[in-house]
């Protein structure tokens, strides 16, 4: 999926295994989840070639996980939009950078930052986790302190609108970003892709799922956000 | 700390609660606190099993504005409400979750990492990240 990844872990002892496992494990993933690889599962399931029984676990609960939101979005967030194939790139990259930090935590580290391409996974913070302005690629609209779970932002910047609303089949715009911060990355990531997506009734939306907490930014330079959103002092 | 509508309704005339409706959870919001904006709707949303079915209710004209709710079952229970369409009214908003109205800010502040939407390998270089990997080394 072509996206830098960055870890830090701050444990006194820091044996090479696990990062080289987390690396591993979102190589991994690219080879089995990318649409953008025509023999992945994910292109082969797209285009009919696996019967639905025949699925990896692991695709059976991102795409259980797909359709929960498309259902709960009302159609707005949806992995299969007419004219385009099988894509749950959305869902899958916050679940498999989860499921990488669920890597590092297995193995005994306890402190550590993990950022897949902007999707953050923390543990035994605090950290201080910036958010991107959505105008200015340099610069912060909040600073939330986060001890440990996932944050991730969907935000419209200036290479352009990339979610699309499955209501319409439109560049969702109704918002300029939209950050999650939530006790996994998998919810995090899913809940701000699929709030993006319904626009601004959206961050009401991802608000009300359970351990959310939501900071948005709307077109005009207005903020929303949930009372509990952590924003550091 | 979360609040689902006890709501369990379709028709208008059993809408009516839903404006007396206030929520017993009290949030720490300050003085703050504003209701959130017309449309926004009020998901209850559990995990769907495959033999969930979703309802959405007809729009239905009000006094107060139109009303529409969708509703999902598992079986003969009802996992989530959503309020799809709801009138611009102070009882109402009420019943969605309490949002802090603020205007955007730019800052620099030391920071750990960043989230932000996903940045491909090209844009990398002249990210924020990037410098504070570079840092780090």
């Amino acid at each position: 999926m072509g996206f830098p990844v960055s870890l830090r872990i701050d444990d006194p002892d820091v044996p090479d295994g696990p990062a080289d496992a987390v690396f591993a494990w979102l190589r991994e993933v690219d080879r089995r989840f990318s649409p953008f690889r025509e023999d992945s599962e994910v292109s082969r399931y797209g285009r009919g070639e696996l019967p639905a029984g025949a699925l990896s676990a692991d695709l059976a609960h991102v795409l259980a996980l797909s359709e929960e939101l498309r259902r709960a979005t009302g159609g707005a967030f949806d992995v299969r939009l007419p004219g385009r194939g099988l894509d749950p790139c959305a869902v899958v990259k916050g679940w498999s950078v989860q499921r990488a930090a669920d890597l590092l935590t297995g193995a005994g580290l306890r402190r550590f930052c993990l950022n897949a391409g902007g999707d953050v996974a923390v543990a035994g913070g605090p950290w201080r986790v910036g958010v991107r302005h959505p105008g200015h690629a340099d610069r912060l609209c909040a600073v939330l302190e986060v001890s440990h779970g996932g944050v991730a932002t969907s935000a419209r910047y200036e290479r352009g609108d990339h979610i699309l609303d499955g209501r319409t089949g439109l560049p969702a715009t109704g918002l300029d970003s939209l950050t999650v911060v939530a006790p996994t990355l998998t919810e995090a990531d899913a809940v701000a892709t699929a709030a993006f997506a319904l626009g601004e009734e959206g961050v009401a939306w991802a608000a009300a799922r359970e351990g959310c907490e939501v900071f948005a930014v709307l077109p005009g330079g207005r903020v929303l956000h949930t009372p509990g959103v952590p924003v550091a002092a | 700390m979360k609040r689902a509508l006890p709501v369990l309704v379709l028709s208008a005339a059993a809408l009516v609660p839903l404006w007396r409706y206030e929520p017993s959870t009290g949030t720490a919001s300050g003085g703050t606190a504003e209701a959130a904006p017309t449309g926004t709707p009020s998901a209850a949303a559990s995990p769907g099993a495959a033999g969930s079915t979703v309802v959405t209710g007809s729009t239905v004209p009000t006094e107060k504005g139109d009303v529409q709710v969708q509703v999902t079952f598992e079986g003969d229970r009802i996992t989530a409400v959503t309020m799809l369409r709801a009138p611009d009214h102070p009882q109402t908003a009420n019943a969605v979750p309490k949002l802090v109205a603020e205007t955007l800010r730019a800052q620099s502040a030391a920071i750990d990492t960043v989230s932000g939407a996903t940045v491909t390998s090209d844009g990398y270089k002249e990210s924020l990240q990037a410098a504070l990997d570079a840092r780090g080394l």
